[in-house]
């Protein structure tokens, strides 16, 4: 199918943008692969590195596993960002 | 199989957003192949239709659901109930499946949200293009297997015409002249002689100008 990007809408965004509270922090959910990113994580909490407690992690067996819906239902249930790491 | 593409989301929107309760419904065979109307999807949707309302501040009760296929009775069993408490139903079917949803229940809003676009193949992944308009009487058989209903622009039977240039349509450099591909064909078949026979008018008695159609098997 031949798309004629010029006659392409853009859909304007819905949300009007909002100040940011003093003091606020993002909500963000992290999707770690079991074998890497989660095995990194892990290795930063033996170092002793800390993170800010608004980002929650979520261990998957592989990152392959994240489904369009997963990150859906987490903006659904108002996180933030959502972060990938595998 | 049927192509359908999903209608823009502020359609949709549009279409929904009055009911209270809606169910997304997906049909998981020829649309769930082209990534538009499968349970997947409706489920996908429906995430959408929800994040939608809640910035818009309406409330609508948004489910989703989906059978094999909403063309055949036998595959509702599973949705009955579900269907049957809807207050509205958006189908992810192609046009055929929508029918079919609303003649199931009479009283029941069903509303589209794919426009329906072909009969096609799937020639490379992600890639879906028409090959048959389902006129009612095949000349596949003559044609080198190269469909000229649905190929050719201009739906020649006796083609090319005189905008065929290095094997492309006048319509559109990437569209390939389908009297290109039929003659290319039945060079590689050694049945040129085919190419020379002149086609008679056709019977468009068996597309559409006959109405709609149906076929029934006997004995059942
Ligand atoms: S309703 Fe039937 S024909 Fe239409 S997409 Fe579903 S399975 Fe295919
Ligand atoms: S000739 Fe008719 S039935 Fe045959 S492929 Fe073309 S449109 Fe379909």
């Amino acid at each position: 199918m031949v798309t004629d990007k010029s006659a392409t809408q853009v859909a304007e965004s819905v949300e009007a943008p909002r100040e940011t509270p003093v003091g606020w922090q993002p909500n963000i959910i992290a999707f770690a692969c079991h074998y890497c990113a989660f095995a990194a994580a892990d290795l930063a909490g033996v170092m002793r590195l800390s993170y800010p407690t608004s980002v929650k992690v979520v261990r998957l067996p592989c990152t392959g596993k994240l489904d369009h819906v997963y990150l859906l239902r987490a903006f659904e249930r108002g996180v933030d960002g959502v972060f990938a790491a595998g | 199989m049927i192509v359908g593409e999903q209608k823009p989301f502020d359609e949709i929107w549009e279409m929904v957003k009055g009911h209270r309760q809606l169910t997304v419904f997906g049909c998981n065979t020829c649309v769930a192949v082209c990534h538009q109307g499968g349970n997947k999807e409706a489920e996908i949707l429906a995430s959408l239709l929800r994040m939608r309302a809640v910035q818009e501040e309406v409330t609508i009760e948004v489910v989703h659901g989906g059978i094999e296929r909403q063309c055949e009775h036998p595959f509702f069993e599973s949705a009955q109930e579900q269907l049957v408490a809807s207050e509205a139903v958006l189908s992810l079917a192609c046009g055929i499946g929508v029918q079919f949803v609303a003649g199931k229940y009479p009283s029941t809003p069903v509303y589209p949200a794919l426009n329906t676009t072909f009969l096609g193949d799937v020639p490379a992944d992600g890639l879906f293009t028409e090959k048959c308009q389902a006129c009612g009487d095949c000349v596949l058989g003559v044609t080198g297997g190269v469909c000229p209903v649905s190929r050719c622009c201009k739906r020649l039977f006796n083609g090319p015409c005189g905008g065929s240039a290095n094997g492309k349509c006048e319509i559109s450099k990437e569209i390939d002249c389908a009297w290109q591909l039929v003659v290319d064909r039945l060079e590689a078949l050694g049945k040129l002689d085919d190419y020379e026979k002149i086609a008679p008018i056709k019977d468009w008695s068996k597309d559409r100008a006959g109405g709609p159609r149906s076929f029934k098997l006997e004995g059942f």
